[in-house]
């Protein structure tokens, strides 16, 4: 199960390191002034969380083979991390928007007034504000994440959840699954000790 | 407000009473738990109704019985849990016997298959004998005998293998075999021939592996339904239905043991 740990903790950085980045970039093409690019981003937002994530590991997985004849990947981290990358880019992305949009205007019009460009008033001081309140719904996404990677078994990609099911198997007992469990607590109670801990160092205005 | 919620909890104590009455009246009715994607045991058919030689058997059991035959599609690799939480009657659909069912008190009926293990590869793959497969992927299904025999008695030969991959399905083990993702699935012989006549372009190995048999799980303490299924098997032997079903299986035709 040691070796399915590791999977899974692969999924999990791999899938944060693509998908914060990522949310951002679509949070920003959502907000777009521009009808078509805020449009077909919203529709394609609304069917990444529409529909359920087994279905998109299991459409970028064998997706491609069956419309395009490209074959499947050995290595299933690939389509995995895809998937999931995608998945919750969608979901950081309406978190970064409702952050981004609770911002008041008159900071904007404070900005200009002092002579900050666009870029700047965005990145000097609205994004270390919104970073700040959407903490507590990335925590909520993040442990969500901790407890999706076992999804992961749908296809066929060794993760711990998939191991433990194999021993579970092996030897008619329920104890794997105890034990899954455990790790998946424990890992989210650090992530939730982390969360905590960058949540306080930002609150230097209190 | 309290009134309401006093009326909703009467109400939901009524309903749940109800459905106690339900399953204790409902004691006709046989549970047939299969696994829905094992085909040409269990399936579902063109029609969207589950098919295959174990249901259509089961199904002239119930007939004979007097049962109502329901079907519960179970997870494989967690049959004998959902078993034992009442979810089936009984787990029937190509299981092969293994001791350790035995040994934690399920009640197994007579052997009714004879089943080996074989490696179905594509045909263009230049893989002619297990030994070809070192270094290669294999899949194998979750919760099947064949992952106990890769883990077990064939172990020294899986660990010629590059990588053993556990897909969910054997659907999905075909798909990853066809998809290129792995070299060689591990699977039952009358699963592999079926796939492979209704498939171009895959082939199934000559090596025969482990040598097993087929029976029907019954829940501890389930000898006496065990044995009213087991009777009625025979009197379908007997009168010839069992053979007429077997018929339209050519496939597993000559494993079966009662046709022998």
């Amino acid at each position: 199960m040691a070796e399915g740990l590791s999977k899974t903790c692969a999924i999990f950085f791999l899938t944060l390191l693509f998908s914060l980045p990522l949310g951002m970039i679509v949070a920003l093409l959502r907000m777009s002034k521009d009808k078509v690019v805020s449009s077909v981003t919203r529709f394609v937002i609304s069917v990444l969380r529409g529909t359920p994530l087994m279905l998109q590991l299991l459409a970028v997985t064998y997706g491609p083979y069956y419309l395009f004849g490209i074959s499947v990947s050995r290595n299933k981290l690939i389509p995995v991390v895809i998937a999931f990358s995608i998945n919750y880019a969608a979901y950081f992305a309406e978190i970064y928007r409702g952050g981004i949009e609770s911002m008041a205007k008159g900071q904007y019009e404070a900005a200009a007034v002092l002579g900050y460009t666009k870029t700047q008033t965005f990145l000097k001081i609205i994004l270390p504000q919104v970073i700040k309140r959407i903490m507590p719904s990335i925590t909520n996404e993040v442990v969500t994440l901790v407890k999706d990677t076992s999804l992961a078994f749908t296809v066929s990609y060794q993760e711990m959840f998939t191991i433990g099911k194999q021993i579970a198997n092996s030897q008619t007992s329920f104890t794997p699954f105890v034990v899954a469990g455990v790790f998946y607590f424990v890992f989210n109670a650090i992530v939730d000790f982390g969360m905590g801990k960058i949540e306080k160092s930002m609150q230097y205005y209190k | 407000m309290k009134k309401l919620f006093t009326v909703l909890l009467a109400g939901v104590m009524v309903l749940s009473l109800a459905a106690c009455g339900k399953t204790a009246e409902s004691s006709n009715t046989f549970t047939m738990g299969i696994d829905p994607e094992y085909p040409p045991f269990s399936s579902l058919g063109d029609d969207g109704k589950y098919t295959g030689f174990d249901v259509e058997v089961c199904q002239a059991v119930c007939d004979k019985l007097g049962w109502e035959m329901k079907i519960f599609e179970v997870n494989w690799d967690e049959k004998l849990v959902q078993l034992d939480s009442n979810e089936c009657d009984c787990v029937w659909s190509g299981m092969t016997i293994l001791d350790s069912m035995k040994e934690a008190g399920y009640v197994i009926s007579a052997p009714y298959y004879d089943n080996t293990q074989v490696l179905l590869v594509k045909s263009d793959s230049g893989i002619a004998t297990s030994a070809d497969l070192a270094g290669k992927d294999v899949a194998v299904q979750l919760g099947t005998s064949g992952e106990g025999l890769l883990n077990g008695d064939l172990s020294d030969m899986a660990a010629t293998f590059n990588n053993v991959i556990t897909c969910d399905s054997f659907l999905k083990c075909f798909t990853e075999l066809d998809g290129g993702a792995v070299d060689a699935v591990f699977v039952d012989l009358p699963v592999a021939v079926s796939y492979a006549q209704e498939h171009d372009g895959f082939t199934v190995l000559e090596e025969r592996f482990g040598d097993e048999q087929y029976g029907i799980a019954f829940r501890s303490g389930d000898e006496a339904l065990c044995k009213q299924v087991e009777d009625a098997v025979k009197e379908l032997v007997a009168d010839g239905t069992y053979k007429k079903i077997a018929e339209k299986y050519p496939d597993i035709i000559n494993n079966l043991i009662f046709l022998q």
